[in-house]
Parts: structure tokens; sequence; C-alpha cells
């Protein structure tokens, strides 16, 4: 039922100034869509949601089953959807397809019934077969789900989304009948704290967070004012002038995608990470986990098959930020004085 | 709302509303301008304004009404189809028949903000996406917006307010020349509306010919890169936050030069533009004070509330513009920051030209905006758990429920109704298709001062300081339908002087009969406030509370005898929680040996901590609610 509409251009991601960590943390989750997603909290008008939107430029192809309405990953025969695993085991074969990985937008109107997808049940009393009517969830699976302003989301489409990001499966429940496909995706939100902060549960789920400000150089804010106006005054000229670089970021991309299994990590490196997090007093090892992660994909991405302290030091504050006690009356801020200490003292 | 048939008169004829004027012309011509807010006191012809945008462009105005539910707006579902076709189909939305045309939303501050903050964000990137029960779709949404609203009802966000891309105040004319043109264009319109179009029928077309040659020549038009500059220096002076400001400006001064028939932006371009792109966008330092002399402390104390003050103020907006006394202003503000901030403009001044009309026009104005937004700003919307509040969306519910949303569960069951027998019944419902209705209701906060009103405290000026800021909360939640309470302690008691109240009146005496002196039972007063917020909140599901603990910190009375009295505070102040419940600290110690005893106490209690000196009483009063809203 999705209209033909023709693909507006997005401003290029890789002319974009500046918000270097921003950046960083949407690419580390490309690498490793295991990391756990990325919150980008920061005052207005800074870019937040162009950024993530023009990530479907530089988005990597993955393969899925040809007519999935769930996205199936082939090369993963145990999460597939229960049309796929059906086939499996009638003896048909699964057609492979190569699809960009996209960029499925929630947005806040949303509703619980199209975001977790529907179950028919009178069609599953009538006939016994199952039948359901995919939702955003299903959409999402494989791709990188965003949400805008995702601190102004229902608490029941949050609740939704966190059951799904936990177990990377959506179950539906409904009059003792249930269905579950696979729901894997990077979940990408952006908000603006002014306007209220998220629910702990939720914050907690996001792998990296990071906090962006308007740049007050006037250098720097005439450079972005200067680029907009050009792509705005001839879009299409301007996406094309990019497109060496927008190549070329795709293609570190997928080469990094390729390196990461084979990035080896020393004792020394698992030390150094739990040692950081110990001295910033960061309880539960999802931070250990996700920093080690995160440090490997920026090796990767770095084109270097062994994590080094600088990759330590490049994710530290991505992964932290968002974890750390927030005492009474300090900002949520990030100590890199701290941080460098630390290092050296490993 | 007038009688009359606003959609024809006439855009020439309205008189004054220069900005406004200029800012609806530049969305019509620049396409990367969309949004358009006309802020304005009642009766200043905004609406008359923005509903003869039709006249001028040829284009349709679809108007939204504010309490316009999401399904209006963005599409849902068409009941009748979906009975009949057995599976969901979509009714197109407001915002479907809006292509190509004008938006138009009256009192938009009075709208849902959600729905506010979803409809912007179509209009910006030009497309809706819907996943609303059942229907799942995406659409062009070619269009531009214009709103209006009234800011002394209540005012948006700064977030929603940066995205309009321009913003122009409309004042009522006070001049009796002008009131009267006014008056008899108006009486003119109403006895023959068809001459009076027919008089202005060669102004309007000029002004459709004027726009329609500025479209064709926007693409040509350039700027410097030396006015680049200024335009982006003026936003990072006013403190703009992000870079839409930046980018609308010139855009705009591109739609100017091309309205005046220019491929050549100039300064002149950049000026106007700064005025409808920058003034919604300023912000303020959030600096605490310095304190303020004496004398003026007490000036403030004997002069009007607050509210008041503002009122005057807009009034007088436009003849403090043009005199030449900052210093009048900045008193009553009580901002000094500022000062140093006029200097840097008037550095600007310098660099631009000479009569850089921005500057003390952005001053004045911006105030209000900022001013409003940072005190009304965001109120607190709770869920309701009873059936009380306003019907806001519906959810699958989670048990039993006897709150349905009819209109939701009729949706959900449409789909299988061809499938479904009807025996005696028009549409058979099943129990999977109910929907429970999630209701919404603006919640007021209760603030309970504790106040130490012990000897230590006894300095007979700062209980007059602390007086005056629960009273100026007083008003200030008056207005705002918060509720306040006081709670004070010396000797050896902690005594409920006001329990949590909305009367002024009465409120007020108890404030003037508090007596003060003796001993700080510190640790009594924290175990008192604990049992009664403890039970209050209980009672008051959804509502949240603050306590503003205004005290030394330096208790002297142990509960328990011999054992020492501060420690038995930080222990109590540790295993506090009541629930729903946030602390405030402000320390009132006083001289030059400073003791951290409140600090300790704001750190044990987890509360925000601020010191009584940095605050006179009506600072106090804001920087409590700037901690509240925050």
């Amino acid at each position: 039922m999705v209209g033909v509409i023709m693909e507006k251009l997005l401003f290029p991601f890789v002319s974009i100034v500046g918000q270097e960590d921003m950046k960083k943390a949407l690419l580390l989750n490309i690498v490793d869509p295991s990391i756990g997603g990325a919150l980008i909290k920061g005052e207005k008008g800074t870019a937040k949601s162009t950024t993530v939107r023009s990530l479907s430029q530089i988005l990597p192809f993955r393969e899925t089953v040809k007519g999935c309405a769930f996205n199936c990953d082939p090369s993963k025969p145990d999460r597939l959807c229960p049309y796929c695993s059906e086939k499996l085991d009638r003896g048909e074969k699964l057609i492979f397809e190569m699809k960009p990985m996209r960029v499925v937008e929630l947005p806040l109107s949303a509703t619980e019934d199209r975001v977790a997808g529907t179950l028919d049940i009178e069609h599953v009393l009538k006939t016994g077969e199952k039948k359901f009517e995919p939702g955003v969830l299903a959409q999402a699976n494989g791709n990188l789900l965003y949400v805008d302003e995702v601190n102004l989301l229902d608490d029941h489409i949050v609740d939704l989304l966190l059951d799904s990001a936990a177990m990377g499966v959506n179950y539906i429940e409904r009059e003792g009948v249930s269905f579950s496909h696979p729901s894997r995706f990077i979940l990408v939100g952006t908000m603006n704290p002014e306007e209220g902060e998220l629910r702990p549960q939720l914050l907690d789920r996001f792998g990296l967070s990071v906090d962006v400000k308007g740049d007050k150089d006037t250098d720097t804010r005439m450079e972005v004012v200067k680029r907009r106006v050009a792509f705005d005054t001839d879009p299409k000229t301007y996406t094309e002038k990019h497109r060496v670089q927008t190549e070329a970021l795709r293609e570190r991309i997928i080469k990094a995608r390729e390196m990461l299994p084979r990035i080896s990590t020393d004792d020394d490196i698992i030390r150094a990470i739990v040692t950081i997090t110990t001295n910033f007093g960061i309880d539960g090892h999802r931070a250990d986990i996700t920093m080690m992660k995160a440090a490997r994909a920026n090796a990767a991405l770095d084109g270097r098959d062994s994590v080094t302290k600088d990759d330590i030091r490049a994710v530290a504050s991505l992964v932290m930020s968002h974890r750390m006690r927030r005492r009474p009356f300090e900002e949520e801020s990030f100590d890199t004085e701290e941080l460098e200490k630390c290092l050296q003292s490993i | 709302m007038p009688s009359v048939d606003l959609r024809n008169f006439p855009f020439s004829a309205v008189l004054g509303m220069d900005d406004a004027k200029r800012a609806m012309q530049c969305i019509l011509v620049s396409p990367n301008l969309k949004t358009v807010l006309v802020r304005g006191g009642q009766g200043s012809a905004k609406t008359v304004l923005s509903r003869s945008m039709g006249s001028i462009s040829g284009k349709r105005l679809i108007n939204i009404p504010v309490n316009v539910s999401e399904e209006q707006l963005f599409g849902g579902m068409d009941i009748d189809a979906t009975i009949k076709n057995g599976k969901a189909v979509m009714q197109p939305g407001l915002l479907s028949r809006a292509n190509g045309n004008i938006v138009y939303v009256d009192d938009v501050n009075l709208m849902d903000q959600r729905i506010l903050m979803s409809l912007l964000n179509s209009v910006l990137e030009g497309k809706v996406v819907l996943e609303r029960e059942g229907i799942s779709a995406e659409y062009e949404t070619d269009t531009i917006l214009i709103a209006t609203m009234n800011p002394s009802d209540s005012d948006i966000s700064s977030h929603v307010l940066d995205r309009f891309d321009l913003c122009a105040y409309a004042s009522f004319p006070e001049e009796e020349d002008s009131r009267a043109e006014i008056l008899r264009r108006n009486m003119e319109f109403q006895k023959d509306p068809e001459r009076f179009i027919a008089m202005y029928k060669d102004e309007e077309d000029a002004l459709k010919d004027r726009i329609d040659r500025a479209c064709k020549l926007l693409p040509l038009v350039s700027i410097s890169d030396d006015l680049i500059g200024v335009s982006v220096e003026l936003a990072v002076k006013v403190l703009a936050d992000g870079h839409r400001g930046d980018i609308c400006m010139i855009n705009t001064a591109k739609a100017l030069a091309a309205l005046n028939g220019r491929d050549e932006v100039m300064k002149k371009d950049v000026e106007e533009a700064a005025m409808l792109c920058l003034a919604h966008r300023r912000n303020y330092v959030q600096e605490q004070p310095p304190q303020p002399p004496q004398q003026n402390e007490q000036e403030q104390q004997d002069e009007e509330p607050p509210q008041d003050n503002d009122r005057s103020e807009d009034q007088n907006d436009r003849d403090d513009r043009d005199q030449d006394e900052p210093e009048n202003q900045e008193q009553e503000q009580q901002q000094p920051p500022d000062l140093d901030f006029q200097k840097l403009l008037d550095d600007m001044v310098f660099e631009i030209g000479d009569q850089f009309r921005v500057i003390d026009y952005l001053d004045d104005r911006n105030r209000k905006v900022s001013k409003t937004s940072a005190k009304k700003g965001r109120r607190m919307i709770v869920e309701s758990s009873d059936s009380s509040g306003r019907y806001a969306r519906s959810r699958i519910p989670a048990e039993k429920t006897y709150d349905i949303a009819f209109d939701a569960t009729v949706r959900a069951a449409a789909p299988y109704q061809k499938s479904r027998s009807h025996t005696d019944m028009a549409i058979n419902i099943q129990k999977q298709d109910v929907r429970e209705k999630v209701r919404e209701m603006r919640a007021g906060c209760t603030i309970l001062f504790l106040v130490d009103a012990s000897g230590s405290l006894g300095v007979r000026k700062r209980m007059a300081a602390v007086k005056g800021a629960v009273l100026s909360m007083l008003r200030d939640s008056y207005v705002k339908r918060d509720r306040i309470g006081m709670m004070a302690f010396r000797r050896d008691t902690a005594e409920l002087v006001l329990p949590p109240t909305r009367s002024v009146e009465y409120s007020y005496r108890k404030l003037e009969e508090m007596p003060t002196g003796g001993k700080t039972p510190l640790g009594e007063a924290l175990v008192t406030v604990n049992e009664y917020m403890t039970s209050y909140s209980r009672s008051h599901t959804g509502e949240m509370c603050y306590i503003v603990v205004i005290t030394d910190g330096r208790a002297n009375v142990p509960l328990k005898e011999g054992s020492d009295a501060n420690d038995e505070v930080l222990k109590i102040a540790q295993n506090l929680s009541i629930p729903q419940v946030k602390w405030i600290v402000i320390d009132a110690s006083a001289g030059f040996i400073r003791f951290d005893n409140a600090e300790k106490l704001a750190m044990a209690l987890e509360g925000t901590y601020f010191r009584l000196e940095d605050l006179n009483a009506d600072r106090l009063a804001e920087s409590v609610r700037a901690a509240i809203d925050r």
C-alpha cells in the first residue's frame, strides 16, 4: 500500500560539517550492528535528523530471502520467520537476494498494531493457518530503525521497541495465539533533552550515546550554511559532486564489516577496558561488552587488525557517558582528563 | 471571531503588519522556506492576513482545526470502504489535500504538541509517513504552513518554535489614524465586499506579479561571503541554538532580494531576514546574576508582581525602542549579562552599517519570547490512570478494560466485517478488536516550601527574601494551577503552616504571621515532611511534587538524644524516598565562613542546590521554576 513517491535527494552524509562523534557512533553501529544502536541527544537544529537519514546513502547491501516480508537473513537458519522456516521444512529452497540496508522511520504517531504487526485471529481459528500483517518491526529487521523525538514516544510503543531490541524477536500474543518473527535492527534515536528526558530502561538499551552541540565558531557555521544553501539550490549537482566521497565511505564500511571477525583483542585490551569502566564506576557488564565491540569496530573502520588504546580512547565517551551515575547537581558530562589519566596508568 | 467572510479580504488592504506580510511573501517565493508563525495579540488582524494569502498566491487554504486528530490530519482508515472490501482502506488526511496548497492553523499554541511536531516535520520534509491502525502509507505533501498564535494564552516550547522557519510579530497599531483607517476599511468591506475587492484588484495583481517574477529570479540570486558571515555572526550573537536560524536567514534574504527585483542580496535584506528568522530563536545566557544593589532589592519587593511587569512592558515595547534609555529596562529586567551583550551587538552595528534596526528591535521583542517560553514552557502532561482527562490515543488493553475507545475499536473490527457473521448486529465486534482509551491530563504540581525559621536564619532580611520568594511562587502558581504549601521548623518541631493550596490570599496571611527564632530541628523537619508528603503524593497520583528546603543546614536538635544532629540529618536524607517528589535545597547560610552543610544535604537528597545570596526574591521564584521545568 506504499505509494510510489520520488525519492527526495538527501543531503550527503560526507558533506556534513563536524559532528564527528555523532558520525562515528553511527558508523560503528553499521560496522557492527550488535553494538546496540545510538542515542543522539542535542539542541535543536544540529543536523541530527539530517545525519541519520543520510545514512541510507552509505549503508551496505545485505543478503535477504527474496520476497520475505520480514527481511529474513538466510545465513541465520535459526532466526527465520515462520514462513521461511516452513518453506525449509517442506524442502523448498530459499532464494537469496542482495538488498541495501534501509533507514526505516518510526513516526511518532504510530500505533501499536502497526509497530508490532497484527495477527488475524479469525483466520487462525477458521483455517488453522497463521495470517500475519507485518508491522514496522518486521520492516526494521536487518535494517536501521530511526525514531525521531524518541523521548516523546508513547510508553506502550517504547515497551514494544524494548522487547524487540532486547531479544531480537518480535512476539505477538493474542487470545492464546502467538506469532513471532526476527526483528534485529540498529536502533537510532534522536532527541532534544529540553523536551523531556528518556526513560532509564530505554536509555540503557542504547549501545552508544552522543551529545551534539551547535558550533559557535563563525567560520564553521559559515561553512555549514554555505553547504546547505548550495545543496538546496541544486540538490542534484551537489549530490553528484560528492558521489566519489560517498562511494569511498561505503567501500570503507564494507571492508570494515568483512574485517571485523578477524580483529584480535589481547588480554591487555580487555584488562584496559575493565579498568576504565571500573574507574568510572559503571555497573553491569553491558558497558564492558559494548566498549569491546565498539573498539573493534573502530579498528576495523581504520583498517587495522588489532585493537589499540587509541580505539578505546575514541569510543570510551560514546559508551560510558549515558551509563555513568549522575551526581545530584552535575550535568551529564564526560571527563576526558580522567579517561586520559586512566589510559596512561594502564 | 468576526462573521464576515475573511477569505476574500484582500492582502494589500490589510494595514501595517509589514513583517508578517514580508514573511508570507518570502515563503511563497522560496521553496526552501515552508513554515511561518505570526504571533500577536487579539485583534491584530493576523488571522485576516493569513487567510488573505489565498488571494495573492492562487493557492487554496486548508484550515486545520486545533483539536484535529492524528487520523484527520495524516490519514486513517476509511471505515465504509474497509467494511465493504474486507481489508483496510486508507482515507486520506487533510495533509494529502494540502499538496500544492497552503495549510493554515489558527491558535497553534493550543494544539497538541505531539501532533504539532509531527505536522511541522511533515511539512518541512515534504512527506507524511503513516503507520496507524492497519494503515501503512507514505505520501508526498508539498505545502507551506501558516500558523498564528496569541502568546498571552500559552506559549510553545523553543524546540517547536525553532521548526518555524520565519516568525513575525503582529502588533495592534497604537496611532488613532491607522486604527480609524482599519475600521473604515472593515466597514467598507462589510458593506460591499465585491466593490471593496475590486478597489484593491490592481494592487493585488501587482503583488501577484511581483511574487511570480521573484520566483523566477530566485535561482539567480547570489549572496556575498561577507553577508553570509554577517548573518552567521548575528545568529551566534543572539545565541541561537543550532543552524536552522542561519540557513533560514540566508534563504529569506535571497527571497527578499528577488522580491525587490535584485539578483544580489544586500545588507538591507539580511537585516530584514534577521528580524524574521532570529527573533524567535534567541536565547539568553542562563547565568546566576550577581547580587543586585540593596536598594534595588527593596524596590523590587515593593513593585508589582512580575506578571504585571511583563504586561506593561509588552505594551510599551514599541515606544521604548525609540528611546535612548536602555538603563530603565535593564533595571527592571535584572539581567546584567545583557549589558555586555548589548555592547557586543553595538560592535556589530559598526561592522554592518549605520541603521541596523535588528539590534534593539530583537532585544525588545525577544524578551517576550524568551520570558514566556522560559516560564510557561512545558507543562507536565501525564497519562491519567482513571477515566478522567482528555482522550488522546487508543491502545490494545493489557487486561479487561471499561474505558473503551469506540472509534478505534470499530476501526480494528472493520477489515473483518466481510468475513464475520452478522446475525442481528450491524457490526460484529470481537474481543480482540477492543481498544481502550489512553487519557491525558495536564498535571499541575505541588511545591512545598520547607522553611528554616530558626534563630540561625534569623537575619531578618533573609527571612523577608524567603517570604517574598514564596509569595512570587504563589502568584505564579495561581496562573498555572499549581499548589503551594509551606512547612516551617524551629525550636523543636516542624509545623505545617500552610497545607498545599491554590489560594493566594489565604497563604499570604499565613506567610505574614510566620514567626522566627529558636533552634534548628532539621532532622525532625525531614521526618515530618516525609510523613506528610508520602501520604500526600499517594492521594495525588500523577502529580509531581517538589520540596524546596530553605535552610543553612546547620541542625542543632538531634532526634535521638546525645547523637550528632548533622550526621543524623544526612543519614535521614539519604534514606528518604518519597514517590513523585524532587528536592531543591536553597542554602541560606551567611557570613565569611561558609559551611557546606546545606550542600551536603542537597547531595544526600539528590536534589538541586542554590545559594540564597545568588538570588533575590524574584530570582528565587524563577530559579525554582527553572529547576522544576527542567
